[in-house]
């Protein structure tokens, strides 16, 4: 059974915590390569890659590079940007800008498509970037930006506490509430 | 002290180690950039592992576990709320006194 997609989001916590006796469902990584191939990419550059890594040691030489990753995930997906195609496909702004939002967005569709399926998650920007390119054998232009550990968890989430919605969301101008 | 048997084998203890390693090399590498809250996460977390290596090798010492049963109590309010972690950290110091000062006393009963 899936969750629809508010309900992953209301329900989608950072997990640092797995239960490492659980595999992850059959089927994950075929809804993760939809995710990832049908999120937008400005100027339509596509320069995104990810590198799945779920070989149990590969994961271990990676999480030995990444202060931010905690506890033991079933896979880790590597979100790079190749900055080369990034400047050729979408100019100085995609180059600069753009190629981080596009990550952005990606990251988000894999947060949810494993939430829906009853994955935990948590995104990592704490790692070394040399290291895990080396790792991966990324080439030069291909830059690992974030990672996301998937897994199950072995703790319940803890409440989430947000800002009041008036500092975040404004209607019509800065500062203005919805009626 | 107690001295225990190492319950690992000498591949997986050499593996933890360099595990150990690369978390605070690349952890010290990134806290120039990273927010100033990271430092006491990336410390306490550096104590934890390090006291599990310690007791992967086989030595284990029974007068830090109510010090280090504080800091993994506390340990998610590093981030969201400093403060109280801030003060974890005093009763974890204070719990070392204690123990600092009961070691003074066996000291000189000696």
């Amino acid at each position: 059974m899936s969750l629809n997609v508010l309900d992953s989001i209301r329900t989608r916590r950072s997990t640092r915590s797995y239960d490492t006796s659980r595999r992850l469902p059959e089927g994950i990584m075929a809804a993760l390569e939809e995710a990832v191939l049908n999120s937008p990419s400005g100027s339509n550059a596509q320069e995104s890659h990810c590198v799945i890594v779920q070989d149990p040691q590969q994961i271990r030489r990676v999480k030995r590079f990444a202060q931010g990753v905690s506890g033991h995930p079933a896979a880790v997906v590597v979100l790079c940007s190749n900055q080369k195609e990034a400047l050729e496909k979408g100019g100085i702004d995609t180059s600069e800008t753009l190629r981080f939002v596009n990550l952005g967005i990606a990251a988000a569709y894999i947060l949810l498509t494993a939430q829906s399926l009853g994955v935990s998650s948590c995104p990592a920007r704490s790692f070394h970037t040399k290291a895990v390119q080396q790792l991966l054998r990324l080439p030069e232009e291909v830059v690992p930006e974030l990672l996301i550990t998937l897994g199950y968890a072995d703790q319940p989430p803890r409440p989430k506490t947000s800002k009041p919605s008036r500092e975040v969301i404004s209607y019509d101008q800065y500062g203005k509430e919805h009626i | 002290m107690i001295n225990t048997a190492r319950n690992i084998s000498e591949d997986e203890l050499h593996n933890r180690i360099l595990d150990f390693v690369g978390y605070v090399l690349t952890a010290a590498r990134a806290l120039y950039k990273e927010p100033q809250t990271y430092g006491p996460m990336r410390l306490v977390d550096t104590l934890t592992k390090s006291v599990q290596l310690l007791e992967d090798a086989g030595v284990r010492d029974a007068s830090i576990e109510g010090v280090l049963a504080v800091i993994r109590d506390n340990r998610w309010q590093v981030t969201a709320n400093p403060d109280v972690f801030g003060e974890a950290l005093d009763e974890a110091i204070k719990q070392l006194v204690e123990v600092t000062l009961q070691d003074a006393k066996l000291q000189k009963a000696e």
